[in-house]
């Protein structure tokens, strides 16, 4: 899978955030923010191939984490940008 | 002998944020005389290229059965008169006329730096609302490709800085402005609906523009901004500083782009992120009352 290519991750002071333009006749454009880690693995993953076993990889070279944890959070994350649209059709 | 109807062409320049605009149009319409509001900002014609090109043709508009994609008919100023199409690499402006008769267009390419607006068999009073009201649309995209952004905001002019009021429609913006104009001394308006912000070498600036909504205040003046404050009708004045991610999402509604190009969409957030980044935003619950203006002047100039 890939992030949507269309979707900037911004930054203002510690905040991350991303806009959504929504594209119907009324205006229901989106902003979601994210918290640090999800926006750090935002920035690792944009333009790329990843799967959950990539996040994982992520997670757990550059945070104190256990594998099994970092499992459970990769899986969430990845549920939560399948839900909200965030990754390519 | 050969009759030519092809009119002879002029080209009228304006300075607006530091952007030239230019019309091509017909040298007997005297459209200098026609956009009353553009006065103050028109220039000479110069060798330096035009960064957004309008041309006007009173002929009828190249109209096809297949107008593209609608993409919206919403407009606070033209009601179910407008329609807002795409097509392939065109964005199509619709605005019906007063009589119902007769349609105005504007055809731009993707990015507003060229377009033509079409207003045949038109009163010069008509000319004049809906070229002031599609070159404004115009501006407004085509500005996010030059680091400037077009704002809904009521904007006044304190001791040669600009703070900028954000609302809804009907919130209250003109209104507190004139209370700022009223009760603290060394106030005037800048621009009551919509300024430009424009991130420069030497920092961010508010424009003054030739659009003003209902209040004729076309003034070419560039103040330092100095806040942006969201306003909100409420019983009781309380001001609260909103950094960060908040005061992004305080602003954003209030800031031009189309939705359907996704560069300008996205060039708008990346002027938004960085101007937020600079510029502190407040957010103002209150009453239309003197002390909502003295309670907003005393956090933004730091007495409180």
């Amino acid at each position: 899978m890939k992030l949507r290519s269309d979707l900037v991750l911004r930054t203002i002071g510690s905040d991350h955030l991303i806009v959504d333009p929504s594209q119907d006749m009324v205006d229901l454009s989106t902003v979601y923010t994210l918290n640090s880690t999800a926006a750090w693995l935002w920035e690792q993953l944009k333009e790329k191939e990843f799967d959950t076993t990539t996040i994982v990889k992520l997670l757990c070279e550059n945070y104190e984490v256990e594998e099994e944890q970092a499992q459970s959070d990769a899986k969430v994350l990845l549920a939560d940008f399948e839900k909200q649209g965030l990754l390519e059709k | 002998m050969n009759i030519t109807n092809s009119p002879e062409l002029s080209q009228t320049r304006y300075r607006i944020a530091d952007l030239i605009l230019e019309f091509n149009h017909p040298t007997h319409i005297a459209l200098n005389h026609i956009l009353g509001s553009f006065r103050d900002f028109q220039i000479g014609i110069a060798d330096d290229k035009a960064d957004i090109t309008i041309n006007i043709s009173l002929e009828k508009a190249p109209v096809t059965a297949d107008m593209g994609l609608l993409r919206t008919d919403e407009s606070i100023a033209w009601g179910d008169r407008f329609r807002f199409y795409e097509k392939e690499d065109t964005f199509i402006t619709t605005i019906v006329n007063d009589n119902g008769n007769g349609t105005w267009y504007q055809y731009s390419n993707r990015n507003f730096e060229r377009s033509t607006i079409y207003v045949p068999e038109s009163s010069a009073a008509e000319q004049s609302a809906v070229i002031t009201w599609m070159s404004m649309m115009i501006f407004g995209q085509a500005s996010l490709l030059h680091e400037t952004i077009m704002i809904h905001a009521s904007v006044v002019n304190h001791q040669g800085t600009g703070i900028a009021f954000l609302g809804k429609s009907g919130t209250g913006k003109s209104t507190h402005s004139r209370l700022w104009l009223t009760h603290i001394p060394n106030t005037v308006l800048l621009n009551d609906d919509n300024p430009a912000v424009r991130i420069t070498a030497e920092g961010i600036f508010i424009y003054g523009t030739p659009w003003s909504g209902k209040t004729p205040c076309y003034i070419n003046e560039r103040l330092p901004l100095k806040a942006f404050v969201r306003l909100q009708q409420a019983p009781t004045n309380t001001f609260t500083w909103q950094p960060g991610l908040k005061g992004f999402v305080a602003v954003l509604p209030s800031c031009t782009a189309i939705r359907w190009n996704k560069d300008l969409f996205a060039s708008m957030n990346t002027i938004l992120e960085k101007i937020v980044g600079e510029i502190p935003v407040g957010y103002l619950q209150c009453l239309p009352d003197a002390a909502a203006a003295q309670l907003c002047h005393s956090f933004i100039f730091g007495s409180k």
